[in-house]
């Protein structure tokens, strides 16, 4: 920093050359030379925050991913809104294959909740992660299984803390109501951090969160996890039951694909499939996201496509109430 | 004994020493461009640590984040920008001071301010992480509520001269606050369809605009009119004898707060740099040189922020969950090494706590030197020509705010805020208020609406730590005045006698 400064006229040069890096001014040729794609850089864009669980595990993708399409990929996040932001950005990129993204399952919820997001922009090209939602209380709380914890509620309101208005632990926590009747007040926290270090704290009865949130405070004896909302337990808590098991039938939970503006060209989209899973087979992908307490899976657009459709018509109906 | 002997043995290797000079020189320069946050250069970095062995990775990674908080205190004592809300409180007295040719040791203060209070939170971390972690537990919604109503308190402090005006601008900040979506219901408010103001209005474009390019705007108008006086004295450099016994006092107070405000999660350097700078006025014997190019108000925000440092990694350790946006990507670094933050942690790898506090104090020493050895070079900035100093700070400006988000509508939030501070300043309000008003005005709707929602209105009222932060609220802002009348009507009764 202090070469640069010594020289203002030269800071001057080397910031106006960054506005117009950033600013991204070199125009993309677009010759169509679909038949050797990539040709090009590509541009992944994430809808949150460098640094969280959906920048780590495009990321990570990405560093596979450059190496099956043998080009040069770059991140870029642009968070805010919830993800209305980026994937309102997504939409209005090319479908050329040069523009991606990461398709968070709230690309299936904004628009129910009075965000312009419409699915249909977007074109699933793999799952990649997968993150069930669990249920937890403090470790010195009254309730040992979700029944008590189900029972009680049934006759007081009890407060349980999710990562924010409109999340998807928040419509899990309402998922929950429905199935079993009862009265979980879902309180919204400004992310997932704070909302278990309340439920951790005592301050709330429970916590709905993801169970990379909620396994390191349960390893420690801080949380109590009653349930996973997942057909299957998962492997950071295998002592867990599901909620499935306990006679609740909920499953719901985050989820993570890589996807592109709607419209792609068939050779292009074949090439980006293939790449993409192999990308999640990868050991390195694989590893990184198990470590970090979620689920890596690799299902194709063929099967992801529906799944992705019901889950669009499910949250229709969950928050039409 | 042996866990300290292991744990700071860790950073003989030469690797961790290397990393620790890439971090802090890439923290240093990350810090003096305005928008560029630590939290955004810890994350990019993790992208490559994660591929690193822990010990080096997590050296690169603390250490950006220590050199980031100190590089940001050059471009708000030159250039009146701080670089992050953190350094809203330099701003105060640091640009004051450069003003008046004394950008030198303005600088040296801040850095060595600084540098103490890392030094006194990294204690924190070593000797209190595990109670303190206990403590900020049980700091829920009504308890933030009421300590952000206490924070509010601080605008009479930093309203300057005319009170009417300071509040008027914190009811201003208070109102921007409300714009975005509401935090319970999410609904609309204010936002005029724009997705980006959905999060309410992004506090960096809005600090950068009032602060920084308001300043330049009123530069450049007041030099039409051929009064401007160019920053060209720099004065001296190191502080005299007695000015650094005079900085002992509010070095102390600022440490002390910036480490029990660092602890609590939700509440980082610019709530702390704010508060000590107000509560060491109050307790100053020279009150009225704050906000003029007082030292001791320089020392007292710069050494509080800082020192929020270390008990935001002892938190954030201690309880396995993060106190901040960088401790988020640090603890998810840590998890995905094979760690277990908790606190088991401290039980079970003691060594790996002494490492850290090992790595944030060297990282300390070396922003420090190298701070100290650049600053000549940072501040020939200041003989620019105006004009041209003007270009300079208003392309990094831009170009930091874009960086934030990569975001236009940041960057036409900062130029509104920009032409709103030049005319707030044009007419004599405090720009100060607002940003206190607009970031303490979220943190108190959603905690007060959270422990609504949670407990309604005893939720607050049975909780004692909100009822002492509600109780000394009121009384800092009535007990100060009533006395005054008090003293004023005894001597009155007195006159007639003598």
């Amino acid at each position: 920093m202090h070469r640069i400064s010594n020289t203002p006229v030269r800071a001057l040069a080397v910031s106006a050359a960054g506005l117009l890096a950033l600013t991204g001014c070199a125009d993309r040729q677009n010759d169509d030379e679909t038949a050797d794609f990539p040709s090009e850089d590509i541009t992944v864009v994430v809808p949150y925050d460098a640094g969280g669980a959906s920048d780590l595990a495009a990321r990570t993708l990405v560093g596979e991913l450059e190496d099956e399409l043998d080009a040069s990929i770059v991140v870029e996040n642009r968070s805010g809104g919830a993800g209305s932001v980026g994937l309102d950005h997504l939409a209005g990129q090319d479908a050329d294959g040069y523009t991606l993204g990461y398709l968070p399952v709230e690309t299936v919820m904004l628009g129910h909740q009075g965000y312009d997001i419409d699915p249909s922009d977007y074109e699933p090209l793999g799952q990649i992660v997968s993150v069930p939602a669990t249920i937890a209380v403090p470790a010195d709380s009254e309730y040992e299984t979700l029944e008590d914890l189900l029972a009680a509620a049934e006759d007081e309101e009890l407060s349980v803390a999710n990562s924010g208005t409109g999340s998807i632990w928040h419509a899990a926590t309402s998922a929950l109501n429905e199935e079993a009747g009862t009265q979980l007040d879902p309180v919204p926290f400004d992310g997932g951090a704070p909302a278990v270090t309340a439920a951790v704290g005592g301050q709330v009865d429970a916590v709905v969160a993801g169970v990379s949130e909620t396994a390191t405070a349960a390893e420690d004896d801080q949380l109590r996890v009653l349930a996973v909302l997942d057909d299957e337990r998962a492997d950071a808590m295998p002592d867990v039951p599901t909620a499935e098991e306990q006679g609740h039938d909920v499953s719901i939970g985050g989820w993570g694909a890589i996807g592109a503006p709607e419209g792609l060209p068939d050779d292009v989209r074949e090439a980006l499939v293939d790449a993409i899973s192999s990308a999640a087979d990868s050991e390195e992908f694989v590893e990184t996201i198990e470590s970090s307490g979620n689920i890596a899976v690799n299902v194709g657009p063929e099967e992801f496509q529906p799944f992705y459709e019901e889950e669009n018509a499910r949250f229709e109906s969950l928050f039409s109430e | 004994m042996s866990a300290v002997a292991e744990g700071l043995g860790a950073l003989a290797d030469p690797t961790v020493l290397l990393c620790i000079l890439v971090g802090a020189l890439a923290g240093m320069l990350v810090g003096a461009f305005p928008g560029i946050t630590a939290t955004m250069s810890v994350a990019l970095a993790s992208a490559f640590t994660l591929t690193m062995d822990p010990i080096p990775g997590l050296a690169v990674l603390l250490t950006i984040y220590v050199a980031a908080n100190f590089g940001d205190r050059v471009p708000a004592i030159l250039v009146n920008t701080p670089g992050t809300p953190a350094s809203i409180s330099t701003t105060f007295d640091g640009y004051p001071m450069a003003k008046q040719g004394k950008a030198g040791i303005a600088l040296t203060t801040s850095a060595f301010s600084a540098a103490f209070g890392t030094f006194g939170g990294l204690l924190v971390l070593i000797f209190a992480a595990i109670p303190l972690s206990r403590m900020a537990l049980s700091f829920g919604p009504a308890e933030m509520f009421a300590l952000v109503v206490f924070g509010l308190t601080m605008v009479v402090g930093v309203s300057g001269s005319n009170l009417l005006k300071g509040l008027a601008a914190a009811a201003f900040g208070l109102v921007l606050s409300t714009v975005g979506r509401d935090p319970i219901t999410g609904a609309e408010r204010m936002t005029f369809g724009v997705l980006e103001l959905s999060d309410g209005l992004p506090f960096i474009a809005v600090i950068i605009g009032l602060f920084g390019i308001a300043d330049v705007f009123d530069q450049m108008l007041t030099h039409h009119a051929g009064t401007a006086t160019a920053i060209k004295n720099l004065g001296r450099w190191m502080p005299n004898r007695s000015e650094r016994r005079r900085m002992r006092k509010p070095a102390l107070i600022g440490t002390g707060i910036g480490a029990v405000v660092g602890a609590l999660p939700a509440a980082g350097g610019d709530i702390a740099g704010i508060t000590s700078w107000s509560a060491s006025r109050r307790l100053s014997k020279t009150p009225g040189e704050y906000g003029h190019g007082s030292m001791e108000g320089l020392t007292a925000g710069d050494s509080a922020s800082n020192a929020t440092l270390g008990p935001s990694v002892s938190t954030t350790l201690a309880l396995g969950v993060p106190g901040d946006s960088v401790m988020a990507v640090v603890i998810g670094s840590l998890v995905i090494w094979g760690f277990d933050p908790g606190p088991g942690l401290f039980a079970s790898q003691p060594d790996l706590v002494y490492t850290i506090a090992g790595i944030m104090a060297l990282a300390t020493v070396l922003t420090l030197f190298l701070s100290l050895l650049r600053m000549r070079g940072v501040s020939k900035l200041l003989e620019l020509p105006p004009h041209y100093l003007w270009t300079v700070v208003i392309v990094f400006c831009l170009v930091g705010t874009f960086a934030v988000n990569n975001s236009v509508v940041d960057v036409a939030v900062m130029l509104v805020a920009g032409v709103v501070g030049l005319f707030m300043r044009r007419l004599g309000f405090p720009a100060a208020p607002v940003v206190l008003g607009l970031i303490l005005g979220e943190l108190a709707e959603a905690n007060l609406r959270r422990a609504l929602e949670i407990g309604g209105v005893s939720e607050i009222l049975t909780s004692p730590i909100a009822l002492a932060f509600l109780v000394v609220a009121v009384a800092s802002v009535t007990l100060p005045p009533a006395l005054r009348r008090l003293r004023r009507s005894r001597r009155r009764d007195r006159r007639p006698v003598s």
